[in-house]
């Protein structure tokens, strides 16, 4: 199998730690720009999911993505040195950012700058979107997000706590306001 | 297919930055990923903007500076993605970390006045005369040493923002920020007086 896409703007191939399912779709290899994961796996998502244009994986050495099937990521940015797990039927908006903290930068390309690696060296940090979550347009999830299965975050939201299943959060900070099913 | 379809140099870092108008001033040892960050900048200051040593800056970040304004980025600042909106002075101060999505404007752009703002989208038409816009306020943006500015957030005119101070990701701030202080929220508000 080829490691490059046909359809790409960007002349690299995919990393090889990253798994593309059956008939997902990545909008460039631009999206790994900024990508050091040095795990076994550091990207793998399911069947059926679309990457599109905007989608970054801004990951450390230690980033950990999986993306189930059926995703939409219209453009989020996932900054990480610790795992973020994507359930199924996730659809993710514009402009959302996933990160361990809330003062996340890139990968640092090598280079060694003291400041940075001190936003970016939490190794335990963990984000969850469980299954059929929805995340609103320019949502902030930081390490402790775990947003229960057909939940909604409001956009704009920010959170960084357990979200029950079937709830609404919104606000700055996140708050639940809402129960969509009991 | 392995051939680029594309000049991939200017959204790589490595294009050359003397090609920048002579207004811009690079510090030693920076690392501009994209070129682009540039494409709305039209200062006719000089300097209409100074970057000092060993600044990084990312692909999302954005220089939109008015013809009025000047802007500076001190020594060793990490910009992942700012996008600052300048008609008057943004000055930022050394080591300042700034993440994604943030912006940051010394003015509104706009008059409040609800005639003057139909005046200003009759101005700003595409075939509409600029030089008929109504005036707007400007108030310069200072943001000290050490500062980090979470995911998000925005800082609006006149605000300074204190050394070592951090900005929580979303927070919209439109007063000042004391030095040391963690301030979260919209509108924002002092979380813990100081983190130091």
């Amino acid at each position: 199998m080829s490691r490059y896409l046909d359809h790409d703007w960007f002349p690299e191939s995919l990393p090889e730690n990253v798994e593309l399912g059956e008939r997902t779709w990545l909008y460039s290899t631009y999206a790994f720009r900024h990508f050091q994961s040095r795990r076994t796996i550091g990207l793998r998502t399911g069947h059926d999911t679309g990457l599109y244009n905007g989608t970054f994986f801004d990951l450390g050495p230690n980033g950990e993505v999986s993306i189930g099937d059926y995703c939409t990521l219209v453009g989020a940015i996932i900054c990480s040195n610790g795992r973020v797990e994507i359930g199924d039927y996730a659809f993710i908006a514009h402009e959302v950012v996933i990160a361990d903290t809330f003062a996340a930068l890139p990968g640092i390309l090598g280079q060694n700058i003291s400041a940075a690696s001190e936003v970016h060296q939490s190794q335990k940090a963990r984000i969850v979107i469980r299954e059929n979550v929805w995340i609103g347009a320019r949502a902030v999830l930081l390490d402790g997000a775990d947003i229960g299965e057909g939940a909604i975050v409001g956009a704009a939201a920010v959170v960084d706590f357990h979200v029950p299943p079937f709830s609404v959060v919104a606000g700055n900070p996140g708050r639940i306001v809402k129960k969509i099913k009991s | 297919m392995s051939q680029a379809k594309y000049d991939v140099e200017p959204v790589t870092g490595q294009w050359d930055y003397d090609s920048l108008p002579s207004n811009i001033r690079v510090g030693q040892h920076c690392w501009i990923e994209r070129r682009d960050s540039f494409g709305s900048f039209r200062s006719q200051q000089d300097p209409g903007l100074v970057l000092g040593n060993r600044v990084r800056v990312y692909t999302w970040t954005t220089f939109n500076v008015e013809p009025t304004g000047r802007m500076e980025v001190g020594d060793d600042c990490i910009l992942a993605g700012p996008v600052f909106m300048c008609a008057e002075r943004i000055a930022v101060g050394q080591r300042v970390m700034i993440s994604y999505q943030v912006t940051i404007a010394d003015s509104d752009f706009h008059p409040i006045d609800p005639e003057e703002r139909k005046r200003d989208a009759v101005a700003n038409a595409p075939f509409g005369d600029r030089s008929q816009r109504p005036a707007y306020q400007t108030r310069p943006v200072v943001i000290e040493d050490d500062v980090w500015i979470g995911i998000g957030a925005i800082i609006l005119k006149g605000v300074r923002v204190g050394r070592g101070a951090r900005i929580g990701a979303g927070a919209v701030l439109t007063s000042d920020v004391p030095p040391g202080a963690m301030v979260i929220g919209n509108p924002a508000r002092v979380a813990h007086e100081d983190i130091t």
